[in-house]
């Protein structure tokens, strides 16, 4: 063992930046996959604030566009919500062990599988059902305008819903579900 | 507040080499010790002395390896052949590969635990980092010394 020490120590370290540059790698350093969750975190907010003074400056005459709003709205918490969740989780990961991490990993990847198959599909209806119960009252009135703004709106949940979702879908599902079986098996070698 | 410099200074090599142990890629273990040193800037005010400030920063970069397996392509396990010819005299840099090689071999948790050993952690800190008993260490460390050696043997290298 000491034979194996004596090589382990040899590895050349000289190319690690001295703690100066380090200093100034960690000043310069963004987490991209927190900020990104951040962006969205404050991007649904907004969100949410925009819809909510909609409601309250203008006054809508017909229960289509309060149903739209609502929904609208309801989309928009769910998003906050969710995202701000996983946020936290992260930020009140204190010191723990590689075995509670590990469980915390998995934990986190089942979380974005649940995201993926349900609380996405539920926000996206809620919002498509919104937008389309939001945009009656403005169109009803002139068939021209009332047809090309439906046709839009429903080509593009079309193509969100059965283009876009499921290709992101299958991506990220592979992915997560790669790195859970890789995660029980890590795990599996703790527990053994 | 412990100097962070101080603290880099001294535990950046060390921690270099238990990256490089686990993923057997010198950037990705350059990258690894980079990430591992963010998380000791950022959390070293809330730093509470519960544990040993080495067994915080060990913890913090077997974490992070741990987590590498999202990008676990670049971790490379060479199937080492089983008829090496003879080498007359082999670098200290082709023994290091050799060994990296052998590591990279083991399972996940294996590789940590043995990096820490080379360090020369003792044991009971190894099973904290970890989250085993000081006694499943014991073992485990038995274990991997074994196969490592038989790895070495079946290599007929240095002996």
């Amino acid at each position: 063992m000491n034979d194996l020490k004596a090589i382990w120590l040899t590895a050349k370290t000289d190319s690690l930046p001295d703690s100066h540059e380090m200093v100034h790698i960690i000043r310069k350093f963004r987490n991209k996959k927190l900020l990104k969750i951040t962006a969205l975190v404050i991007t649904a907010i907004l969100l949410v604030a925009i819809m909510l003074w909609v409601v309250f400056i203008y006054k809508s005459t017909m229960l289509s566009t309060r149903f739209g709003e609502a929904f609208m709205i309801i989309a928009g918490i769910i998003l906050v919500s969710t995202n701000l969740n996983s946020l936290l989780r992260f930020y009140k990961l204190k010191e723990c062990s590689n075995k509670e991490f590990l469980q915390f990993l998995e934990q986190t990847r089942l979380r974005q599988q649940f995201y993926y198959q349900r609380t996405q599909v539920i926000a996206m209806a809620f919002c498509a059902t919104g937008l389309l119960a939001y945009l009656y009252e403005g169109v009803y009135e002139n068939t021209m305008l009332f047809i090309s703004a439906y046709t839009g709106t429903v080509l593009y949940l079309l193509i969100l819903w059965f283009v876009v979702r499921p290709r992101v879908f299958k991506k990220e599902e592979k992915k997560i579900n790669a790195q859970i079986e890789k995660l029980e098996s890590i795990s599996k070698q703790i527990n053994e | 507040m412990m100097d962070f410099e101080q603290l880099y200074n001294q535990y950046s090599p060390q921690i270099f080499r238990v990256c490089m142990g686990y993923v057997n890629d010198h950037e990705q273990a350059k990258d690894l010790t980079q990430e591992t040193f963010i998380s000791v800037w950022r959390n070293l005010s809330t730093f509470r002395n519960e544990s040993k400030i080495s067994t915080w920063i060990f913890r913090i970069a077997t974490n992070n390896c741990l987590r590498a397996l999202e990008k676990n392509s670049r971790i490379i396990k060479v199937e080492l052949p089983f008829h090496l010819p003879d080498v007359p005299e082999e670098t200290q840099e082709d023994k290091l590969t050799f060994l990296y090689n052998c590591i990279a071999e083991l399972e996940e948790i294996d590789r940590i635990i043995i990096s820490l050993v080379l360090e020369d952690l003792p044991q009971a800190e190894i099973a904290s980092i970890v989250g085993l008993s000081h006694g499943n260490i014991r073992t485990k460390v038995h274990r991997i010394k074994d196969k490592l050696a038989t790895k070495f043997k079946d290599h007929g290298q240095f002996e």
